[in-house]
């Protein structure tokens, strides 16, 4: 067994007495790629920032390669790649100059792979970084993460607010890097779809708390959403166990359980509650909305 | 066929099943190589591990074979075989449609007749003959 490429432990951050972060804990193992999710405030971007050495945590602690982000920052910081949230790419140069002037802390800059991605991205070397569109700059920063052959990628909300043709890009070059060296990712983002596509496992953080933190594929599976209609007069019975949310809407009696199997839908038909009982899985979108919601309303 | 990262079945499951497809099909015969896992994931955006994970299954089912560093080969019979899964895959839906139906109370005979309702409807995707 080779060892995590990124550990977090029980990690905290608190900012004027406000928890941002709780006691968030999860493993990334070489080549895998994880997303995070949750919604705005949630946490993510803090405990990013905790893992790239922006940030000092309260308590727990964080290891990239087995190295401290505060610590070992120079060794870090040549094993990683990182696309801040605001591609913070120095506005004053010009395109050709920021790559030159990244690649020189760089010992495994690969100038090929760097020439690949100017030509596959159309960068314009000779234009003012400031006056490069939003979809150009993601992909600036990305190019600028990446040329060195990083052995993990972290990406703060890499894709908010680029358009569908410059997020192809933009994945392709991100999967290009995956493929060719087993690089491990945490990117975090709003869009479930994008992560759905490209992620092994998610973690999902709300209010500071990792909510759950398992693979795409095996929660797809073990998540279903029933729904029942009542007979007249009927009182819906106790959910079921695992159920991340429920609500009534007139007749209707709608409930996301995790772990489903087959018992399930056939216990409730015995309970005679019903006229109509269905089972349906769910994309990643609906069920982080039903985490979410069943959090606010417990 | 795109694959859809909205709906709950994994992706990995989505480029098996489109190979299945394309093997049954005859796209790819007995012996020849399938595209190569970096190839399909540039092509289809998604995480070579996951094209990985869908030519693990394809090659536990028999439908393909590994040729060290090399790549993976279309078995042999793996048309037919694709075949069969192909059509448990129908019997599965069909199964489900026929649940649904018996939730909501519809007769088998009307059911009959829904189904030669649907099957007389062209295909979208036969429907351009040359």
């Amino acid at each position: 067994m080779s060892e995590p490429a990124i550990v977090i432990d029980r990690l905290s951050k608190s900012f004027r007495g406000q928890t941002v972060v709780d006691e968030v804990g999860l493993t990334i193992e070489p080549g895998q790629v994880l997303g995070l999710i949750g919604p705005n405030g949630a946490g993510k971007s803090t405990t990013i920032k905790m893992l790239i050495g922006q940030l000092r945590p309260d308590r727990g602690e964080a290891r990239v390669l087995g190295l401290d982000p505060i610590r070992n920052a120079v060794a870090m910081k040549r094993l990683i790649g990182y696309v801040p949230e605001r591609h913070c790419v120095y506005p004053w140069m010009r395109v050709g100059q920021a790559i030159g002037f990244t690649r020189s802390f760089y010992p495994t800059w690969d100038d090929g792979f760097c020439q690949s991605l100017v030509d596959t991205f159309e960068l314009p070397l000779g234009r003012k970084v400031r006056q490069l569109s939003k979809g150009m700059t993601a992909k600036l920063s990305l190019l600028l993460a990446i040329a060195h052959r990083p052995t993990v990628l972290i990406l703060d909300e890499p894709m908010s607010g680029v358009d569908a043709v410059v997020r192809d890009e933009f994945f392709d070059g991100l999967l290009q890097t995956i493929g060719e060296q087993r690089c491990s990712v945490l990117f975090s983002s709003h869009t479930l779809a994008d992560v759905q596509r490209i992620a092994d496992a998610v973690g999902l953080i709300y209010e500071g708390r990792l909510l759950a933190h398992r693979p795409v594929d095996e929660m797809l599976r073990s998540i279903r959403r029933l729904r029942g209609v009542l007979h007249d007069g009927q009182a819906p019975p106790n959910p079921p166990p695992h159920t991340i949310h429920q609500r009534r809407d007139g007749r209707e009696w709608i409930v996301t359980v995790d772990r489903y199997e087959d018992g399930v839908l056939e216990s409730l038909h015995q309970t005679r509650r019903f006229t109509h009982l269905e089972a349906e899985g769910l994309g990643l979108e609906e069920i982080f909305k039903d985490y979410v919601k069943g959090r606010r309303s417990a | 066929m795109a694959i859809d990262p909205h709906t709950h079945v994994p992706i990995y499951e989505q480029i098996a099943h489109r190979v299945r497809c394309s093997i049954a099909a005859g796209a790819y015969r007995p012996h020849e190589p399938l595209p190569s896992i970096r190839e399909t994931a540039r092509e289809l955006l998604v995480n070579p591990n996951t094209v990985q994970r869908a030519y693990d299954a394809l090659e536990r089912a028999g439908l393909v074979y590994a040729k060290r560093g090399v790549g993976l080969f279309v078995a042999d019979h793996a048309a037919e075989s694709a075949q069969a899964a192909a059509e448990s895959a129908v019997v599965h839906n069909l199964e489900q449609a026929l649940g649904a139906a018996r939730a909501a109370g519809v007769s088998n005979q009307r059911v009959r007749q829904l189904f030669e309702q649907a099957i007389q409807q062209p295909q979208p995707s036969e429907g351009a003959a040359p």
